[in-house]
């Protein structure tokens, strides 16, 4: 058991950019996996609401990797890491749980099309997901390497065309327990 | 693609009813059923100065949910949530101290819904 830092959407998908939510509010299968597991959880801001508000479009990395937009994740990233240092201080197993595809909280997946941009016209199914993380995660681990604290990382898959939900269990469980 | 799911409710969550002790309220298959999403306040045991960072964050991100017309309640409590909410013009949301996971339940689902009109755009059966 530990404590799992969860992206800010898994409990409150009001904050996901339009027409991306997948349900009302809590996104229940990570919570039911969590709670089963008796891991406590510690919901992280959400990077893009309070940067580009809830009117943005949808982006890939190449559009919010700016120097401003990379300063206000490490701000957010020194604080999500502040609290860590004290969870870790207590003893507590540490988890980063992200969600695969974002532009910012992607852990294996993220968004990117270097080519996007300008008036927002591209088809839909426009193969725009790729390995590799999202801004936030990659900010949140430099700065908990620099502090020299450890922590698993998983991401939630709901956003990819091939979601499976008891894969995604699977997955998530195998990290839980792992620690 | 599937329509936007989303509620425009969301509730301000003590940390004791997201990671409650033995015997309390979780709150969160409450709001789960009652369609409502969570923004958790920092546990009291952080530091002030941590909790006052966390604070700052969560007001910001309501700030721009309240622009919105998004509905917003506050269960529980938090130190430095009234002063952190005052700094950006906000005032603390109706709140409830629930007793129990029934007594959650009415006061979320009695609460009306909210206008957001400036949401248009969303697929037309999302809201």
């Amino acid at each position: 058991m530990g404590v799992a830092f969860v992206a800010h959407c898994l409990l409150n998908q009001n904050s996901k950019v339009g027409d991306g939510a997948h349900c009302a509010g809590i996104y229940s299968p990570v919570v039911d996996v969590l709670r089963d597991k008796g891991w406590r959880i510690e919901q992280m801001p959400c990077p893009e609401l309070a940067f580009t508000g809830l009117n943005r479009f949808w982006a890939v990395r190449e559009q919010l990797d700016t120097a401003a937009y990379r300063r206000h994740c490490q701000r957010l990233a020194a604080a999500v890491a502040d609290m860590i240092a004290v969870r870790a201080g207590q003893g507590e197993d540490i988890v980063l749980i992200g969600v695969e595809g974002s532009p910012s909280m992607g852990v294996r997946i993220t968004s990117s099309d270097p080519a996007r941009g300008g008036l927002p016209e591209w088809p839909e199914g426009t193969a725009e997901l790729t390995s590799g993380e999202g801004i936030f995660i990659e900010e949140l681990r430099q700065e908990l390497g620099r502090r020299g604290i450890a922590a698993g990382l998983g991401g939630e898959t709901h956003a990819l065309p091939d979601h499976d939900e008891l894969t995604q269990r699977t997955r998530l469980e195998s990290l839980l327990g792992d620690r | 693609m599937k329509p936007d799911e989303r509620s425009f409710r969301i509730a301000l969550v003590a940390d004791r009813y997201v990671n409650p002790p033995r015997g309390g309220l979780d709150a969160l298959p409450v709001l789960a059923a009652a369609g409502w999403g969570a923004m958790q306040l920092p546990a009291d045991d952080y530091p002030a100065e941590i909790a006052a960072r966390v604070l700052a964050e969560v007001t910001e991100q309501a700030e721009e949910f309240s622009r919105h017309g998004y509905d917003l309640v506050l269960v529980g409590d938090r130190d430095g949530l009234a002063e952190a909410l005052a700094a950006a013009g906000l005032g603390v949301p109706d709140r409830i101290v629930p007793s129990d996971a029934a007594a959650l339940g009415d006061f979320l689902n009695a609460r009306p819904a909210p206008p957001v009109s400036t949401w248009s755009w969303l697929t037309p059966d999302s809201s």
